[in-house]
């Protein structure tokens, strides 16, 4: 174990070395109080909402001119900017596998909670609360199928096992792609093969791959991003798979003849982040807590349905809104919670289990 | 003056001084630390690369990412070639639409392309519904997720890139030789064969190694249209980076990935300029080595005069038997346009979609994209700074590019091979090494965020473009044309700009053209040099694609296709002809 850590930190300090050596020269300003603040807020819808239910409120009420960055920032962005004191951005939403991998790179500030509230910090879901970033809202990765392949006259799909069981729901299957380590299709595999929801991590890899197996010859595509799940389900090119809860949820407004089946839905969550030399540290702490208060997730759940990570937003929302939204606590109960700080440990070799799982997928997928 | 310009007559690796100025600072240097990294300095060792392949998933897809960057590259080169010869054949200004209307899907971004043939391939796309509704098949065929839908959208996005280097080296080809062969009884196979298509060869070279070195960096098209199995080796890289960004074992395998382009490549031949004496010389040692074909050209000897009797009297004759071969030579032409066209057409018909995302066919019509385009600043500021960006880094390694090409043709061919892959680089490696290598350069500049930043860091792979491209035209020039304005006092200078220049620009005007679209739809380096200050049209188009793709997307693409065809109007109503071919030093047999 601590050979390997020295040597995971010999390769980034002999890569720091090298930004180092390019950094000279490029001067910084020092940080100063000021009366700004550069968030990025995603692009898209989610993008929209964040602005309209943070950012201009939050204008609003503390007078700091905010600069919302309507763009998704990577892992590459924020590593190049802190090695090389230049960041230049104050807050960042950041996908939970970013937000722990930036971390662990010691890329991150940390959240100051004593600004907080009690009521709101206390209403804040436990898994949302790291000491490097506030969840900003929870989204789900359900089990979606076609009404037509599965009508309610017959028998449906209710849980992983029965997506594996190919002879009683026969039909064209698709799951999320797994070449980024972490977002893949573990979990499902294990809980198919019977695991227990509560002992998925620390999670076997050698079996989550004999289950996948399993299914690998009815799988059709493996989905790599919101969009391309969404447009497999609106072209019934698949019978059932998992998707975006968010997606689903769209194309059933739209008409389309399918059904989200919550009971082992996995969920995860996008954090807000502040990478370290951020020059308006102070600003972006503020916006954090500002962002998870009550009434603002509420807000922000109304314009997206993404699940608001503070517990007392649903009270201010309508039951029927509520219960479309993953991390309402009636759905939270059959829900598996992915275990990111599982993802980012460091094993033997050196290897984060999400480099692991990757690499294993990228043997096995081809 | 005079005596500076002599001199760097004289000394033509002078000229690629300014391209490689600009490759040292803004992509060189880091490159080279990330190669010290990529052998973990300051201790030295393989291990990354052991790492790399001690796993037999790179090694299996590093051969599939070679194969298929093959495979489409052949495919190219056998649909491009004839679509070009025939383009070249046609009048002037059927070519120039031609051109412009292969120019049109380069227009387009690549995401939007690729989207197109999700909607044409799917299961319920334009195919398969086709199909279905004239009671072909009864129930869809998998089209899409499979090599063969991988093949056709690659193809896709490549064949422009073969079309134009084989077109500007054709365009410099003497028909008159042809004409001379012909007249001295060589059959039209044999004129083709044997003058012509080793006269082409260097637009032949380019345009390969072009397709093939890009294709290598291929991943989004892989992702979106192949098979379950068809990654590519970028496809890891991009997600390694995204998960663990371990910028040793990165830059361990994009070094992989140029030492593959460098394998590959010199085994075809870097060597862009000069070759079309050994090819003839090579063809002719065939013939020569096999018994049979000696006889058969025996008995094909004898008929040559009466075959060049029989060529004298049909020039005299109106409509010749050709009238076939015509018809065959429109009916691919037009095909090729369709297959270039038809995603571009269902774009724009996309963009009048009154639904909420991208689909075909619309569920109803309305402007409201059109709206959001011109309703929202941030989209057009996004595109006029792509724009401004764009003509700048067209003008700047168009000029820079061609001094290269022009130094690169004049000097030892040892060195040539060298230079021209150096010059290649940044097109070969992954672009997000090359953006994590433009982002160190330009940090030690103090020009992250800013717009001489991007150009520059657009330039690097902007130039590689225009070299490829002016080299293949300078190939097939023949330098004695240049003697022979000097021996009539003409000075270097003068030469370049009246003799030199006026016969390469079709090569020219290929390369600036292309060195605008690189750099109009760059994404991955843009994104982090631009320091999330400057917001270009790829960026804004790319916003949120995680979750979903913005329908606004199809109206920016369908605007983008009336600038050029706008331009071509133009060009018809004002009755100015434009003069791409560049032939004013040589009689103009063509037609």
């Amino acid at each position: 174990m601590n050979i390997s850590i020295n040597r995971r930190r010999f390769i980034q300090s002999t890569s720091a070395i090298a930004l180092g050596a390019m950094s000279c020269g490029a001067g910084r300003a020092l940080a100063q109080p000021s009366n700004e603040l550069r968030v990025s807020v995603y692009g898209g819808d989610v993008g929209k909402a964040n602005v309209e239910a943070y950012v201009k409120p939050f204008e609003a009420e503390t007078g700091i001119k905010v600069t919302a960055i309507p763009d998704d920032v990577t892992l590459p962005q924020i590593e190049l900017m802190v090695t090389s004191n230049n960041t230049t951005v104050d807050v960042v939403g950041a996908s939970s596998a970013l937000a722990h991998t930036a971390n662990l790179k010691s890329l991150l500030e940390q959240i100051d909670y004593s600004i907080f509230k009690k009521d709101e910090l206390d209403a804040i879901l436990d898994f949302a609360k790291k000491p490097f970033g506030v969840a900003g809202l929870v989204y789900g990765i359900p089990m979606v199928y076609s009404t037509e392949k599965f009508p309610p006259t017959g028998p449906q799909p209710t849980s992983w096992a029965d997506f594996w069981d190919v002879e009683k729901f026969p039909g064209v299957r698709t799951l999320e792609t797994g070449q980024g380590g972490e977002e893949g299709p573990w979990e499902e595999a294990l809980l198919a093969d019977g695991v227990a929801a509560d002992k998925i991590y620390p999670m076997d890899i050698d079996r989550v791959f004999a289950s996948l197996d399993k299914i690998k010859p009815h799988i059709r595509k493996w989905w790599t991003s919101g969009s391309e799940g969404q447009q497999l389900f609106h072209d019934k090119a698949v019978d059932i798979g998992n998707c975006y809860d968010g997606r689903a949820i769209l194309l059933i407004d739209q008409g389309a003849p399918l059904k989200i089946n919550r009971n082992q839905s996995k969920l995860t969550n996008d954090y807000w982040v502040i990478p370290k030399g951020s020059p308006n540290v102070q600003n972006a702490q503020k916006f954090i807590e500002f962002a998870t208060r009550a009434d603002r997730q509420a807000a922000f759940a109304k314009l997206v349905p993404y699940g608001p990570i503070n517990r007392n937003a649903f009270k201010l929302l309508p039951e029927e809104v509520g219960l479309k939204l993953p991390s309402h606590p009636k759905l939270l109960a059959n829900s598996i919670v992915m275990d990111t700080q599982w993802y980012t440990e460091v094993g033997s070799g050196g290897k984060t289990n999400i480099e692991r799982l990757q690499e294993r997928w990228n043997e096995w997928v081809i | 003056m005079k005596m500076f310009f002599q001199k760097l007559g004289r000394m033509p690796t002078v000229l690629t001084m300014p391209a490689f100025a600009v490759l040292l600072v803004v992509f060189g240097m880091p490159i080279i630390l990330l190669f010290l990294s990529s052998l973990n300095a300051p201790v030295f060792s393989l291990v990354n690369y052991q790492a790399f392949f001690g796993q037999p998933a790179n090694i299996r897809v590093l051969y599939q990412t070679a194969e298929i960057s093959a495979v489409a590259t052949a495919i190219c080169l056998v649909i491009g070639y004839p679509a070009a010869y025939l383009m070249v054949a046609a009048s002037k200004r059927l070519r120039t639409t031609l051109i412009v209307l292969v120019i049109i899907p380069y227009l387009t971004s690549g995401l939007v392309r690729t989207y197109a043939w999700v909607v044409i391939l799917g299961d319920r796309g334009l195919i398969n519904n086709l199909l279905l509704d004239l009671g072909l098949i009864s129930s869809p065929l998998p089209l899409i997720y499979s090599r063969i839908a991988l093949y056709i959208g690659m193809v896709h996005i490549m064949l422009p890139l073969m079309i134009l280097p084989l077109i500007s080296v054709m365009m410099g080809i003497d028909r008159s030789l042809m004409a001379a062969g012909r007249s001295m009884g060589a059959r039209p196979f044999d004129t083709f064969w044997r003058i012509f298509f080793p006269l082409s060869i260097p637009g032949v070279r380019s345009g390969c190694l072009l397709v093939f070195v890009i294709c290598l960096g291929f991943y989004i098209t892989p992702a979106a249209l192949g098979g379950i199995g068809d990654a590519m080796l970028s496809t890891f890289i991009a997600s390694q980076v995204q998960t663990s960004f371990n910028m040793a074992r990165v830059s361990a395998a994009a070094f992989v990935l140029l030492g593959l382009a460098v394998v590959v490549l010199s085994i075809f031949g870097l060597d862009l300029s000069g070759t079309q004496g050994r090819t003839a010389q090579s063809t002719r040692n065939s013939w020569r080595s096999r018994p049979f074909d000696l006889m058969k050209r025996r008995v094909s000897e004898l008929l040559t005069p009466l075959r060049a009797k029989r060529w004298k009297a049909q020039l005299y004759r109106a409509g010749s038997d050709s009238r076939w071969s015509n018809i065959v030579g429109t009916v691919f032409v037009v095909l090729v346009m369709f297959y270039l066209l038809l995603p571009e057409l269902l774009v724009v018909i996309m963009s009048f979609s009154a639904g909420s995302f991208l689909e075909f066919p619309p569920p109803g019509l309305s402007l409201q994209w059109y709206r959001s385009f011109f309703g929202d600043p941030s989209w057009y500021d996004a595109a006029w700074i792509s724009i401004k960006i764009g003509v700048v880094v067209a003008i700047l390694s168009t000029i820079v590019g061609t001094l290269a090409a022009y130094g690169i043709n004049r000097t030892l061919p040892r060195l040539r091979s060298f230079l021209t892959l150096v010059i290649l680089t940044p097109i070969t490696f992954p672009v997000i090494v090359v953006g994590i290598a433009a982002y160190l350069g330009l940090l030690k500049l103090g020009l992250l965020g800013s717009m001489t930043g991007i150009v520059l860091a657009h330039s690097i792979g902007a130039i590689g473009y225009v070299v490829v491209i002016v080299a293949a035209t300078l190939a097939n020039f023949d330098p004695r044309l240049e003697q022979a304005a000097k021996s009539m006092r003409a000075g270097p200078l003068q030469t370049f700009v009246r003799v030199t220049l006026p016969l390469i620009r079709p090569g020219i005007i290929g390369g600036a053209v292309f060195a605008f679209l690189s750099s109009f739809d760059e994404i991955v380096v843009t994104s982090l040099v631009g320091g999330l200050a400057i917001r270009t049209l790829p960026l804004k188009m790319w916003e949120g694609i995680r979750h979903q793709i913005d329908p606004t997307i199809a109206a920016v693409a369908s605007l983008m296709i009336l600038v050029p065809v706008f331009g071509l109007i133009v060009l018809y109503l004002s009755g100015l002809r434009p003069s791409p071919a560049g032939k004013r030093a040589l009689p103009d047999v063509a037609a």
